[in-house]
């Protein structure tokens, strides 16, 4: 459509990509925004109903205005800066964060490539043949918001939370990327495209059959570096008051909250990327094959792609209504005495297998 | 192709304007009334005794820096794993000999101690 | 959909080339098993089990090496390594050193309440370095042997960590040869941004006029980057005006740790230095000649000057290091097959009587706190004729007196010197050392003839050091009377770098 108001003339032009870069940008922003308030309603409602009660209903049916409600109430509310803050730090340290949780999720396909005006277009902001490194290197920048925020504050629990944070981590980091390292072993591409298309054959293909235990580790190492529960001691009301983020209120701490659950929804999507499938619908190829359907008739890919990573969104709040945090010491010990040899075995035992065939 | 990368930038101007945006109007809007208790920081509603930058556990450092050389090692993993096939049994031979190298020094800082969180 | 990343692969390593690098792999396994042990092995037989096996370790090497020079030159990992003989000569000399120290260390560890396994294993990955260097044809290569074998010996240096000085040494040491490191990386750097190449015969083949414009050798940045490189290598082997730290370092560092370095970072230092500068530079001699006379005439005039002073033993043998680096330069400046042999010979004969000397101090250090003073040594004839006699038979060694091995690794160098024309060198090397004689016989009137001032037991001397006394003591004597053979296998080790670069 815009190709016609602008008078584009081809679809390879350098205009058109700027543009079509520009529109998803703004989409998948849009998208995490969107996401991120709802997610925070559909936790505690869900978290309500799991603890019996019935969570927030007041705002709205159902409460469906209340993160509104919340978004506009954190605007504007009194904007508290202590007075022995260093100013430029602790202003830049949010805006790291979020800015860090929102490019990790550039790489991300969110359906198969599609046919539109005249050229075939990735779902997905970026398509780069080194997306997982990318990812990686994003993810590890998120580790600054943290410790640049907690150092900023001049506040000992702040500092004390950011540590445990950023220690938390990179110790979890670790098992990540070689967990990740057993997907790229078996798809032999760096690509998130290319790893959906690797498993988009027939019959059982992803990878959560074949990486089990890659799956649980990854999965794990998820928990931890979104800070969510059970290890979510960043921010453990009973010792740290509010971890990192103590000194932050309204807005500022919504952009710490924001990129927490923006965080959650790319693992989220990273999960279902890597080992569920991607867009790639249960029964594909045996019942239907989707690269050869209709253009139309793709787009369940996109359905297919958000009611997994939906799925596993509920699995983190499960998670949280059901287990305790875990200590600290445990924490580190699991990190790097369990997961860290067990991804390592599994990369191994992995690169055997592909060695092999 | 750096033409892969466009989008990545003009997603980085996007997402930097919102956060920008946002820290902007956190200075303009709502109230603004200092008292000089609210300024002080938070201390749990007792009174500050010592500025809170001081020197905290050892044990925070061992982390970073196993962390530096292990994650270092893991991203040397990458280009291995994506070029495993072509290398064939050679290739796993190389890295597994590399990796046994790297276990002997894992399990060499978790028999030292470095590992253990008291 | 997603045309999968179809590579060939043209790298195809094979068995060769982990053959030409068996010395190294064998010391570098050994690195790994030290660190196993350290923990596994109980605390009580420690010690004993981790120094059998770094010896055992180096001997294994050893035979590797052994096997190497029979094998004949063969290049390994597309150019990056060499396992020519002049290589494998080198290596067997930092093996010697390696083993002579894991000889002197138990008593010392012993007392300082080391961890052997880490002490080991630092040693002999600094030894993989210098191994690595010995050997390395690339810059690449060289440059990473270098950090390997600088980061061990920093540690080590400061290994002591109850004793201020030996942390001093190790921070000093840290911080001034990192600063080296960075101006022999620059040089390279603009070296191969000149040449076009980082692999050693490549870059003499250009300069030669092979595969590259004749203004290459003209060009500024070849210039500078000679020049950088100089300062790196000379601070690495302590050549004046960047040997500040050496009396310091070897002061402060433990002794057998001193010892081992003070002979092993130079042969290896200077293996690479004769074969980046004499071999693969040779094109352009022009560049670089005038900066190695003029180094080689400060250092040896300054070396033994400074030594005069000093009452430390470890400081004047630090200083006199500095003086046989000049010694060694003068060798360099020759720039002729006979001089580089006097280089290899020159390592060979320092080597043992170099780390003859230190023993000597480990061992009176052991038996007092001021061991290291040369006021000690009052009357050392009376306690321990044999002690005394061997630290004789180091120090005329070390000042060039026939018939031991030092007069003859002097000759060598000074008549290279001569042959290729540059008899001023030798007339200044020979000045000098007659300078050096003073500081050298002083340590033996003193030990001769001054009557010690209190009354003082002789205590006893470690098993593994009398070994290490008469290894040394038979190589600097046997060296000096017959070194026919050992000349022979250096001259032959020459020779195989000759013809590995080309040279007519």
């Amino acid at each position: 459509m815009y190709a016609l108001i602008l008078n584009i003339p081809g679809p390879n032009d350098a205009v058109d990509t700027v543009i079509e870069s520009l529109v998803k940008s703004v989409i998948a922003l849009l998208l995490l925004l969107a996401s991120f308030g709802y997610l925070t309603l559909a936790e505690r409602k869900i978290l309500g109903r799991m603890q019996s009660r019935y969570g927030p209903n007041r705002v709205g049916i159902f409460g469906v205005m209340q993160p509104l409600a919340d978004g506009l109430k954190l605007l504007l509310k009194e904007q508290i800066t202590p007075r022995e803050v260093r100013t430029g730090v602790y202003l830049l340290a949010p805006a790291i964060s979020i800015f860090v949780a929102i490019m990790a999720f550039a790489i991300v396909p969110i359906g198969p490539p599609l046919p539109w005006l005249g050229k075939v277009r990735v779902l997905a902001v970026a398509n780069v043949n080194i997306g997982i490194l990318y990812l990686l290197a994003i993810l590890s920048l998120g580790v600054y918001g943290i410790v640049l925020g907690s150092w900023s504050s001049s506040n000992r629990y702040s500092l004390l939370g950011g540590l445990r944070s950023s220690a938390q981590m990179i110790s979890y980091e670790l098992s990540l990327g070689l967990s990740i390292v057993a997907v790229v072993l078996l798809a032999g591409t760096l690509s998130p495209m290319g790893i959906v298309a690797a498993q988009n054959h027939a019959g059982l293909s992803w990878f959560i059959l074949l990486q089990p235990l890659g799956f649980m580790l990854f999965v794990v190492g998820g928990f931890a570096e979104t800070n969510r529960a059970p290890f979510d001691l960043a921010e453990a009301e009973q010792e740290l008051v509010g971890g990192y983020h103590t000194e932050y209120a309204g807005m500022r701490f919504a952009l710490y909250y924001m990129s927490e659950y923006i965080n959650m929804v790319t693992v989220s999507a990273l999960v279902t990327t890597l080992f569920l499938g991607g867009w790639v619908g249960v029964g594909n190829g045996i019942l239907f094959t989707l690269t050869t359907s209709a253009p139309w008739f793709q787009l369940i890919g996109v359905f297919w792609f958000f009611f997994k990573t939906l799925a596993f969104l509920f699995f983190y709040f499960w998670i949280r209504a059901t287990l305790p945090r875990i200590r600290y010491d445990q924490l580190m010990w699991f990190g790097w005495k369990i997961m860290l040899p067990l991804s390592v075995v599994n990369m191994l035992a992995t690169a055997f297998y592909v060695s092999l065939s | 192709m750096v033409k892969d990368y466009v989008p990545l930038l003009i997603l980085a101007v996007v997402a930097a304007g919102f956060a920008l945006t946002n820290i902007g109007i956190t200075l303009v809007v709502g109230p603004w009334r200092p008292t000089r208790e609210k300024m002080d920081p938070y201390e749990s509603g007792m009174t500050e005794i010592q500025p809170p930058r001081q020197r905290f556990p050892i044990k925070f450092y061992v982390i970073a820096m196993l962390f530096l050389l292990f994650d270092i090692e893991a991203i040397s993993f990458f280009p291995w794993a994506v070029l495993l096939r072509p290398l064939h049994f050679s290739g796993f031979i190389e890295m597994f000999i590399f990796v046994v190298a790297l276990l002997i020094g894992y399990l060499y800082i978790w028999k030292k101690g470095a590992l253990d969180w008291e | 959909m997603i045309p999968l990343i179809v590579t060939t692969i043209p790298i195809h390593v094979t068995a060769a080339d982990y053959g030409a690098v068996l010395p190294e792999l064998v010391v570098a396994a050994g690195v790994l098993l030290m660190l196993i042990l350290d923990v596994f092995v109980p605390r009580a037989q420690r010690l004993q089990v981790t120094t059998a096996t770094s010896l055992l370790v180096i001997l294994l090497s050893f035979a590797a090496t052994l096997h190497l020079w029979t094998a004949g030159s063969a290049s390994a990992f597309y150019g990056t390594m060499t396992s020519d003989r002049f290589a494998v000569f080198f290596d067997a000399i930092i093996l010697l050193a390696a083993a002579l120290a894991v000889l002197l260390s138990p008593s010392y560890i012993a007392v300082s309440e080391f961890d052997p396994g880490e002490f080991y294993a630092l040693l002999l990955a600094s030894a993989v370095g210098m191994m690595l260097m010995a050997g390395g044809t690339s810059f690449m290569l060289l440059f990473l042997a270098l950090e390997l074998l600088s980061l061990s010996l920093y540690i080590l240096s400061g290994f002591e960590r109850s004793r201020p000085r030996s942390q001093e040494a190790g921070f000093k040491y840290f911080l001034l040869s990192s600063f080296a490191s960075s101006f022999l990386l620059y040089g390279m750097a603009l070296v191969y941004g000149a040449t076009g190449s980082t692999q050693l015969r490549v870059i003499n083949f250009c300069l030669h006029g092979l595969g590259c414009a004749s203004t290459v050798a003209s060009s500024p940045l070849l210039f500078v980057g000679i020049g950088l490189m100089v300062v790196g290598f000379a601070f690495k082997v302590s050549i004046v005006p960047f040997h500040m730290w050496t009396p310091d370092v070897y002061e402060g560092a433990p002794t057998p740790v001193t010892a081992f370095m003070s002979v092993t970072t130079k042969a290896a230092v200077f293996a690479a230095f004769v074969r980046v500068f004499n071999f693969s530079l040779s094109g352009v001699e022009s560049h670089w000649y005038g900066l190695i006379w003029a180094l080689a005439i400060a250092t040896m005039i300054v070396g033994n000057v400074l030594a005069l002073t000093q009452t430390n033993m470890k400081r004047l043998l630090a200083y006199s290091g500095i003086a046989h680096a000049g010694y060694i330069l003068v060798a360099m400046a020759a720039n002729t097959p006979a001089g580089i042999t006097a280089i290899a010979f020159y390592f060979l004969v320092y080597t043992f009587m170099n780390i003859g000397a230190f023993i000597i101090v480990s061992v009176l250090e052991s038996q007092g706190e001021t061991g290291d003073e040369i006021s000690t040594y009052r009357g050392l004839w009376q306690r321990n004729p044999e002690l005394a006699g061997a630290t004789a038979v180091f120090m005329f060694s070390l000042a060039g007196f026939p018939p031991t091995a030092g007069f003859f690794a002097k000759y060598l160098a000074f008549s290279a010197a001569v042959q290729a024309g540059h008899t001023e060198l030798a007339i200044v090397g020979v000045l000098t050392s007659l300078i050096s004689i003073f500081y050298y016989l002083r340590v033996v009137v003193v030990m001769f003839m001054q009557p010690e001032g209190a009354e003082k037991q002789g205590g006893l001397i470690p098993a593994a050091a009398q070994w290490a006394i008469g290894a040394t003591l038979a190589g600097t004597i046997g060296l000096g009377i017959i070194p026919t053979g050992f000349f022979n296998y250096a001259t032959q080790s020459v020779d195989a770098m000759r013809a590995v670069f080309g040279l007519p």
